[in-house]
C-alpha cells in the first residue's frame, strides 16, 4: 500500500515573493518622498500686548501699514477680477501691483528705513489668502523682518480672556 | 544549488513595515492644502520647528464664508484627521502651549492655509492664538514664484484646426 508522504526537505520558492515585495516596497519608499514637496514658511511673532491681559484694544502704530481692502471688479481689465486694492499707509501705490509695493518698500530701505520696523499688514475679511501671503513676501523681500498682522479681537472673545 | 531566499524575504517585510509606517508620518505635516507661492519663504526641516500645533485651514463646503480646521494628530489608536469647529481652536492651543511649558519649550503654531481661503478664517486661528498666548506663528507656503496662469490651464482644452 503506498502512502501519501510528505517531502523531507520541502522548501517553497521565495523569489516570486521577493519580486512582489521589492514592488510593494518601491511603492511605500516614492509614497514617503514624492509628498515631500519644498516647502518654506513665513514667520510673524503676534504682538504679545494682543493676548489676554492686554485689555482692551492697543494702538500700535507702526512705520508702515500695508491694508488690503477687498475691491470688487472696479478695476481694469487684465487684474485679477479677485485681487484687492493695495494701500501703503493709507494712499494707494502707483500701481496695485505687489511687484510696486516691493519696489516701493525697498524704496523705502535704500532711504534708510531699519529693517527692524515694524510692518503690519491689516487685510479685510474676504481677500482672499494669497494676497495676504504676497503682502507679507514683499515685505520680507524688502527686507523688513518684523511682519505682523493686525488681529481685531470680536466681542465674543471677550468671554476667552 | 539555490539561493537561500527567507533572510531577505525578513528584511525586505521590515523595510516594508517601516516605508509604510514613515509615509503615513510624513502625510501628518503634508496635508493636502494648496498652499500659497511666496519667493522670500525660508526654508527649514520641520524638525527645527520644534513644539508645535499644525493647523490646516481649508474652505468647507465650497463657500468662502466656510473653513474648516483641520488638525492631524495622534489620537491614542492612530493618527487620524480631526476637523476642529473655531471655538476649539484656542483649547486646543492652550492645551499644547500647556503641555510645552511643562517641558521648558516654546511652542509655535505653524498655519497652512489654503491660498484660496478668505482672510477671515487665517485670522480666526490668528485671533485664538492671540488669546491662547502662542506668539509665535508660522506660515506655510510653496517656495517660489507663482507659477503661470497658462501653466495651470484646464487639461483638455486643445487649438483645433
Amino acid at each position: 500500500m503506498r502512502r501519501f508522504e510528505p517531502a523531507r526537505d520541502f522548501a517553497p520558492n521565495l523569489a516570486p515573493m521577493v519580486d512582489v515585495i521589492m514592488v510593494l516596497l518601491v511603492f511605500f519608499l516614492l509614497g514617503a518622498s514624492l509628498n515631500l514637496v519644498k516647502q518654506g514658511v513665513l514667520q510673524t511673532e503676534l504682538d504679545p500686548r494682543s493676548g489676554p491681559g492686554g485689555g482692551a484694544a492697543v494702538e500700535v502704530n507702526p512705520r508702515i501699514r500695508i491694508a488690503l481692502r477687498a475691491a470688487g471688479d472696479a478695476q481694469g481689465a487684465g487684474v485679477e477680477p479677485d485681487a484687492p486694492r493695495i494701500l501703503l499707509m493709507d494712499d494707494a501705490l502707483p500701481e496695485n501691483t505687489f511687484e510696486s509695493l516691493r519696489s516701493v518698500l525697498l524704496e523705502k530701505r535704500r532711504a534708510g528705513a531699519d529693517p527692524d520696523n515694524m510692518v503690519v499688514i491689516g487685510a479685510d475679511t474676504t481677500v482672499r489668502w494669497r494676497y495676504v501671503v504676497s503682502a507679507m513676501d514683499a515685505a520680507v523681500q524688502a527686507g523688513f523682518k518684523n511682519v505682523q498682522f493686525a488681529v481685531s479681537f470680536r466681542a465674543e472673545d471677550a468671554a476667552e480672556r | 544549488m539555490t539561493l537561500n531566499l527567507a533572510p531577505m524575504v525578513d528584511v525586505l517585510m521590515c523595510l516594508i513595515i517601516f516605508f509604510l509606517l514613515a509615509s503615513k508620518l510624513v502625510t501628518a505635516e503634508h496635508f493636502p492644502v494648496k498652499l500659497p507661492w511666496a519667493v522670500a519663504a525660508r526654508e527649514v526641516e520641520t524638525h527645527d520647528l520644534g513644539a508645535r500645533v499644525t493647523i490646516n485651514v481649508r474652505r468647507a463646503d465650497g463657500a468662502d464664508e466656510h473653513a474648516e480646521y483641520v488638525v492631524v494628530d495622534w489620537t491614542g489608536r492612530d493618527i487620524a484627521e480631526r476637523v476642529l469647529q473655531p471655538g476649539e481652536l484656542v483649547g486646543l492651543l492652550r492645551s499644547r502651549a500647556a503641555r510645552a511649558a511643562a517641558e521648558n519649550q516654546p511652542v509655535r503654531c505653524v498655519i497652512r492655509a489654503d491660498e484660496d481661503v478668505q482672510y477671515q478664517h487665517v485670522e480666526t486661528v490668528l485671533r485664538a492664538c492671540g488669546l491662547a498666548k502662542v506668539g509665535n506663528i508660522v506660515f506655510s507656503v510653496n517656495k517660489g514664484s507663482q507659477p503661470e496662469a497658462a501653466s495651470v490651464m484646464p487639461l483638455g482644452v486643445e487649438g483645433g484646426g
